[in-house]
């Protein structure tokens, strides 16, 4: 057998065992405690094993896998969302007994892994595949049964149809290079011109649908709506970690390609505009969520745009400050739902909290104006970053619509604030709090992240910026 | 052989067309089995006559017979004798029967001594396609399997949760 010289990132080769591990219990016995233990042992493992491989590093750019220190950072980041989301749905999932869903969390986070390190078109799309069933399966938890299946419906087919686009991009860029390498395609030879550019604009567009870019946006508000409060917070930050790691995997950190450009600009303003104008109206707090992760996903873009010497730091640190910030928002909107009582899915549901639920308030406010660009949180070295970028490469037009899209940004998140410290409409009712210890101390982890990253940003951030990214076919080992 | 491929083609796409518009599913199924042939021989004149086998023994036989189970057990209600004269009456054969002769024409053409010696691309055997499935590529098989696994979880937890919230 050929087992000993294959190359496998350690990462993978240890989320994939786990699912098995989780498999062989269930058969034995079904147990929901017992598969979310065995997942978060297993994740934790796979966090500690990240930047080591099975087998030997395949020279030349015949390899499946690529790994270097930017996939070791998004691998870190993926890994531990999905520990933070375990966390978070620990007690809903043990009171409905629903043991597919540790599962399915898996294998999500193995398709967004299987994205991350991929450096051949192949494994990047299986890895797409699997992680868009398992978020399809995801959506339909919980209680809510008719609006988690509409949902799973509009995600299945919308996200049929990208990949149905993207994989046409993928069999032409197969027709004009004649590889499957995760890289754009150049011209050689005797194809006509039109074919690489038609088969990367493809490709982009299938990126930008799962990305949800503005033009392609419409189906995350829904979804995301209709999935229940961790899922919504798997949708928003996982698979847009993967998604955007691998679209900085594709295209390195050259200039793109010059016909891109104008697309890219167009659908960064679109994408920056259209997330914060469309947030504005929302009443439902996930919604908001929703429309504003578009906005988040327009200013990292800018960073995309920007390639050199900030680029993959820039686009770590917004990435890492992004999945904290959401994470966080949505642990306190899962902690602050009460069985019986508001669970906190409308904005007005959160009136008055900073006298009923001061401690939740807090964090709810600190992770709300970190997402707006406020000093204090890890967010406002994230889009400092970003603007650092943009000026690198005086991209003018592009920092007018980040300026843009902040103040209407600090208009909504402030808006939840100011809800939160308005008056109680109704005396407020005691009811059965449940002890949930483990989303307290996610809680208070996810703002120290925040609280500590904001102060002492080089200190904290500093060792774990990656260098530039290596387009995947020139190899590793890309150094400062 | 290039118009020949051009034609197929379109007997491809005119047929899924056609599976999509229909309203009966049984008359779907039928442009759906054309389809699937008329890709088959596509993929034979491309060379690819191992991906044409399969294509025809595991989605025009195996996964047809499937739809048509499902279609059996979920159109329950009308007496069987009347609702099946009403599926299969001549006109709905009439348009895959067009696109399939269309397809056997060629293919009869293709294999006919009259052509001449077409020039067919050097065909992809299964020695290579095994050759390379659990060679270079074993761990995109394991990947696939893992798609698979995800399918299934998920679908098993939509119909058993469907189920029982009926």
């Amino acid at each position: 057998m050929i087992g000993h010289d294959i190359f496998v990132p350690a990462p993978l080769l240890v989320v994939s065992i786990g699912i098995m591990v989780m498999l062989a219990a269930t058969a034995w016995r079904r147990s929901v405690g017992r598969g979310f233990l065995c997942a978060t042992g297993m994740l934790l493992l796979a966090i500690t094993v990240v930047g080591h491989h099975t087998g030997k590093v395949p020279d030349g750019g015949d390899s499946l896998f690529v790994q270097d220190r930017w996939t070791a950072c998004t691998a870190i980041l993926i890994m531990f969302s999905t520990l933070c989301i375990m966390l978070m749905s620990w007690r809903d999932a043990g009171v409905t007994r629903e043991d597919e869903y540790p599962l399915l969390l898996m294998l999500g986070t193995l398709g967004a892994l299987a994205m991350v390190f991929s450096a051949n078109y192949m494994p990047f799309f299986l890895g797409l595949e699997i992680l868009g069933v398992s978020i399809m399966g995801l959506v339909t938890f919980g209680h809510r049964a008719v609006p988690g299946h509409e949902a799973a419906m509009k995600y299945l087919i919308l996200s049929g149809v990208s990949s149905a686009i993207l994989l046409f991009g993928i069999g032409l860029a197969y027709g004009v290079t004649g590889s499957l390498r995760f890289m754009p395609p150049i011209a050689a030879g005797a194809v006509p011109a039109a074919l690489p550019v038609a088969a990367t604009i493809m490709i982009l567009a299938g990126m930008f649908f799962k990305l949800s870019a503005v033009p392609f946006h419409m189906w995350l508000p829904d979804v995301m709506e209709g999935a229940p409060v961790p899922v919504a917070a798997f949708v928003a930050v996982v698979s847009k970690i993967a998604i955007f790691s691998a679209l900085v995997r594709y295209f390195g950190t050259q200039n793109q390609p010059p016909f891109l450009d104008d697309i890219l600009c167009g659908v960064i303003i679109l994408t920056i505009m259209g997330g914060n104008l469309m947030a504005l109206r929302q009443a439902g707090f996930i919604r908001l969520m929703a429309y504003s992760s578009i906005a988040h996903m327009g200013y990292l873009l800018i960073a995309f745009v920007c390639p050199g010497r900030l680029q993959s730091g820039v686009v770590s640190v917004y990435l890492a400050a992004y999945t904290v910030n959401t994470l966080g928002v949505f642990a306190a909107m899962d902690a602050f739902a009460i069985p019986g009582g508001p669970d906190g899915r409308v904005v007005a549901q959160w009136k008055g909290a900073f006298s009923s639920r001061p401690f939740l308030a807090s964090v709810m406010s600190l992770m709300l104006l970190s997402l707006a660009g406020i000093p204090p949180g890890i967010g406002f070295f994230a889009k400092f970053g970003i603007a650092a970028a943009g000026v690198e490469h005086q991209r003018d037009l592009l920092l007018c619509f980040l300026i843009i899209g902040s103040i209407i940004g600090l208009y909504y998140y402030l808006n939840i604030v100011r809800t939160m410290m308005a008056a109680p409409a109704l005396p407020s009712v005691k009811l059965n709090r449940q002890m949930r210890p483990e989303l307290t101390v996610l809680v208070i982890v996810l703002s120290m992240i925040v609280v500590i990253g904001g102060l002492f940003p080089a200190r904290a951030i500093h060792p774990f910026l990656p260098p530039p990214v290596a387009p995947s076919g020139t190899g590793d080992g890309a150094t400062h | 052989m290039h118009a020949l491929a051009l034609l197929a083609a379109c007997v491809t796409v005119v047929g899924a067309i056609m599976v999509i518009t229909r309203r009966v599913a049984v008359h779907a199924v039928l442009y759906l089995v054309v389809t699937l042939l008329a890709l088959a021989t596509v993929l034979v004149m491309l060379g690819a006559s191992f991906a044409a086998m399969l294509e025809i023994i595991i989605y025009a036989g195996a996964i047809m017979v499937l739809f048509v189970f499902v279609i059996m057990m979920l159109n329950l209600g009308q007496p069987d004798s009347a609702r099946e004269k009403e599926w299969l009456r001549p006109r709905a054969w009439l348009g895959p029967g067009v696109l399939a002769t269309i397809v056997c024409a060629e293919l009869l053409y293709c294999t006919s001594p009259l052509s001449g010696a077409a020039p067919v691309p050097a065909a992809i055997t299964v020695h290579d396609v095994g050759a390379d499935l659990f060679g270079r590529y074993v761990l995109v098989v394991e990947l696939v399997s893992y798609l698979l696994l995800a399918g299934l979880v998920s679908a098993f937890y939509i119909g058993r949760n469907r189920a029982g919230g009926r």
